[in-house]
């Protein structure tokens, strides 16, 4: 599963929120961000996730993916030896070239993803149930994906035309990848998931699973009530002024994004799944467990809807 | 003495010639870079700005039909609409980083056929937007011809989003590393990697790396790419030197500006910005901090709800004071915890500056800024008092 839209909007906190109820379900689940600032242990409360795959929840798991340390390790695994993997690609002169092989980062992170994913314990069975990858925003997300078809197209040998091949056939398997875009119920947000989905699905065949408008203001106020509030004006003494005041706040903001979230709707032809904004005071890891118990529900009325 | 943030954030603007926003996506560089132009135009400085968005609302609130790859100067008359009379010039641009290297290598090629060969390369046609670092050196490059040329007073760079702000400024060196003759020569004439004799298994000999590393990328691959590296190598005869003096213009008469959200996560990153800037002895010059929640009551779970149901039932008779006084506190409480939550953040990041760093905020406004009237709406909050 993969999780991609502008920047901002709120990528990290729905693929570990989504992480987080597929755990709670009792799937293994690996969330991998990408050679990123992390951010998923602030969220979920422990140390610094960084390139070893670490236990973050019962059923949960989280790695920061480098491309080196994940070059290193699928190196290892072609090579068998250290030694030989040392001599290679640890020389100063093929490091660097290797630095500049256009696109070998986002090949070796996204390979490192399509291991896991076909990964099996010694009795031959998965050891992951689900995979959320936090993708990058729009721009480089485009680029992260399309980087097994390109070298596909630019090479025809070797072990790292084989990988991209493969990848390749993952991303475009809609039974074993599914990519959902995060936006707001707004306008720079909504017109780049509009073109980011249309990039996805035409110059890379993945499948967009489903669009999620984050952040949505549940509506409080029926619009008599603002509309009295409006012819109110701005003489009313506090606190009435300043409670109408936040009130007509909410409504303006509420039905810009009721526009939005039109919009999104007519012109997509996923389901759109409406999150909801929370209030909350502070970003921890109850927070987190609302918005996963409430993404759960709300991807399964989607679906329900989507189907019906 | 009390920093006055308003006032650094104007002076700013008159010491430096060049401002470049920093920050993580969708926290409102494009837009704080449009503004921080308008108030150096206003002030009179001849002002360009150059994006990386093709945000064609805030092109259209700037009264340009969309900002393009050539500058377009903004038209007067749209300020008088808000009785505002720039007594400089506005110029926009957007920066298209495939057109700033064809470009490049149209300018740097020495001739028709080596230029052919580097702009045909099915490598340069896929990367030319990506390789190492690409797009940030032609940006630089481009900055470093507006500086050159004079005519602007001030250049104001919306830099694209990324989690590595140095990676603007790394990138004349890493390119400059990958078509460095000592790779380059790695490939033509394999026997340098066999390094110094004794170094153990290095000597096990070139053939053999190159083989295992061929084993990886494909024989054509590293065929093409030699090909392609050969050829690029071409254009970056005295590369160095102008590496070098963009280099000193980024050190030396640029102000970074960093752009933020309020929320634990965005300033989080933007704090690893400025360490990243500062380690670097770059110039950070202020914070702005966008999207910050308006206190519109205190405490409101302190306000007592007969009371309040009284005072609406006083405004308006007919409507149901019971329910709408419970609905218009809830939205009270929901709202301050935001307010709360924007305000811990922001305090965490005072406390991680250096006191005389200025911090703006700009709040968050009941619609989004695109229009003119927006962005002199957020320039007032910026530069309040210096209007």
């Amino acid at each position: 599963m993969l999780f991609s839209g502008k920047g901002g909007v709120g990528k990290t906190v729905m693929s570990s929120s989504f992480a987080l109820s597929c755990a709670r379900r009792g799937e293994k689940t690996l969330l991998m961000q990408l050679n990123v600032k992390d951010k998923a242990a602030s969220l979920f409360g422990t140390e610094e996730i960084d390139t070893e795959i670490r236990e973050v929840r019962e059923n949960l798991y989280a790695v920061n993916v480098s491309p080196k340390a994940a070059m290193k390790e699928y190196a290892l695994m072609v090579l068998k030896i250290k030694l030989i993997y040392r001599a290679v690609f640890e020389n100063r002169v093929v490091s660097s070239f290797l630095k500049v092989i256009p696109g070998l980062n986002e090949l070796v992170m996204l390979g490192k993803a399509y291991y896991h994913v076909g990964e099996e314990d010694e009795e031959g069975q998965p050891v992951w149930d689900k995979v959320v990858v936090d993708a990058p925003a729009t721009g480089h997300g485009i680029f992260l994906l399309k980087i097994p078809s390109v070298i596909t197209g630019l090479i025809g040998s070797g072990l790292m035309f084989e990988e991209a091949r493969r990848i390749v056939e993952l991303l475009q398997d809609p039974k074993r990848t599914a990519l959902a875009l995060v936006t707001l119920a707004e306008e720079m947000p909504v017109n780049e998931t509009l073109m980011l989905s249309d990039v996805v699905n035409k110059e890379i065949g993945l499948h967009v699973a489903c669009v999620i408008a984050n952040g949505l203001y549940p509506r409080l106020f029926t619009d008599e009530e603002i509309q009295w509030m409006d012819e109110l004006g701005p003489s009313v003494a506090d606190p009435v002024g300043g409670l109408v005041e936040a009130a007509r706040f909410r409504r303006t903001r509420g039905a810009m994004q009721e526009r939005y979230l039109q919009k999104l709707r007519d012109d997509g032809s996923w389901p759109v799944v409406e999150m909801p904004f929370l209030f909350f005071e502070e970003l921890e890891t109850a927070v987190l467990e609302e918005l996963a118990s409430l993404l759960e529900r709300t991807l399964k009325s989607t679906e329900a809807r989507s189907v019906g | 003495m009390e920093v006055n943030p308003h006032r650094e954030f104007q002076e700013l603007l008159e010491r430096r010639s060049i401002v470049i926003c920093v920050g993580s996506g969708g926290v409102g560089k494009t837009t704080t870079s449009a503004i921080l132009a308008l108030q150096a135009a206003l002030a009179g400085q001849k002002v360009l700005v150059l994006t990386i968005d093709p945000a064609r609302r805030l092109a259209n609130s700037l009264g340009i039909d969309a900002i393009g790859s050539q500058r377009q100067q903004v038209p007067l008359e749209r300020f008088a609409e808000l009785r505002l009379s720039p007594r400089g010039e506005l110029w926009a641009m957007m920066l298209d980083m495939k057109e700033s290297f064809d470009r490049l290598v149209e300018r740097d090629a020495p001739d028709e056929e080596s230029m052919r060969a580097i702009l045909d390369n099915p490598f340069y046609q896929y990367f030319s937007t990506s390789l190492a670092g690409s797009q940030e050196y032609a940006a630089s490059e481009r900055i470093y011809e507006f500086a050159q040329e004079e005519y602007f007073d001030l250049i104001v760079l919306d830099t694209p989003p990324t989690t590595h702000a140095l990676d603007f400024l790394e990138a004349p060196r890493r390119l400059a590393d990958a078509v460095s003759s000592r790779a380059l020569q790695w490939m033509y004439r394999p026997t340098i990697l066999a390094g110094k004799p004794g170094r153990g298994i290095l000597s096990v000999g070139t053939s053999y790396v190159m083989r295992t590393l061929g084993k990886f990328t494909g024989g054509e691959l590293l065929q093409d790419l030699t090909t392609f590296l050969k050829a690029f190598s071409v254009l970056f005869e005295g590369f160095e030197a102008r590496a070098r003096a963009v280099q000193t213009l980024l050190t030396g008469d640029t102000g970074f500006v960093v752009v933020t959200a309020p929320d634990q996560l965005s300033v989080d990153e933007a704090l690893y910005f400025h360490e990243q800037l500062d380690q670097e002895t770059l110039h950070v010059d202020g914070f702005v901090v966008n999207r910050v929640h308006p206190r519109w009551v205190m405490d409101a779970e302190k306000i007592d709800p007969g009371e309040l149901r009284q005072a609406l039932e006083e405004l308006s008779p007919a409507t149901s004071a019971e329910s709408l006084s419970q609905r218009l506190l809830m939205n009270a409480l929901d709202f301050e915890r935001r307010s709360n939550q924007d305000a811990r953040s922001i305090g965490t990041m005072k406390e991680s500056l250096p006191e005389t760093m200025p911090i703006v905020e700009v709040p968050y406004f009941n619609q989004d800024i695109h229009s003119l009237g927006g962005l002199d709406q957020a320039r007032r909050e910026i530069f309040s008092g210096f209007t």
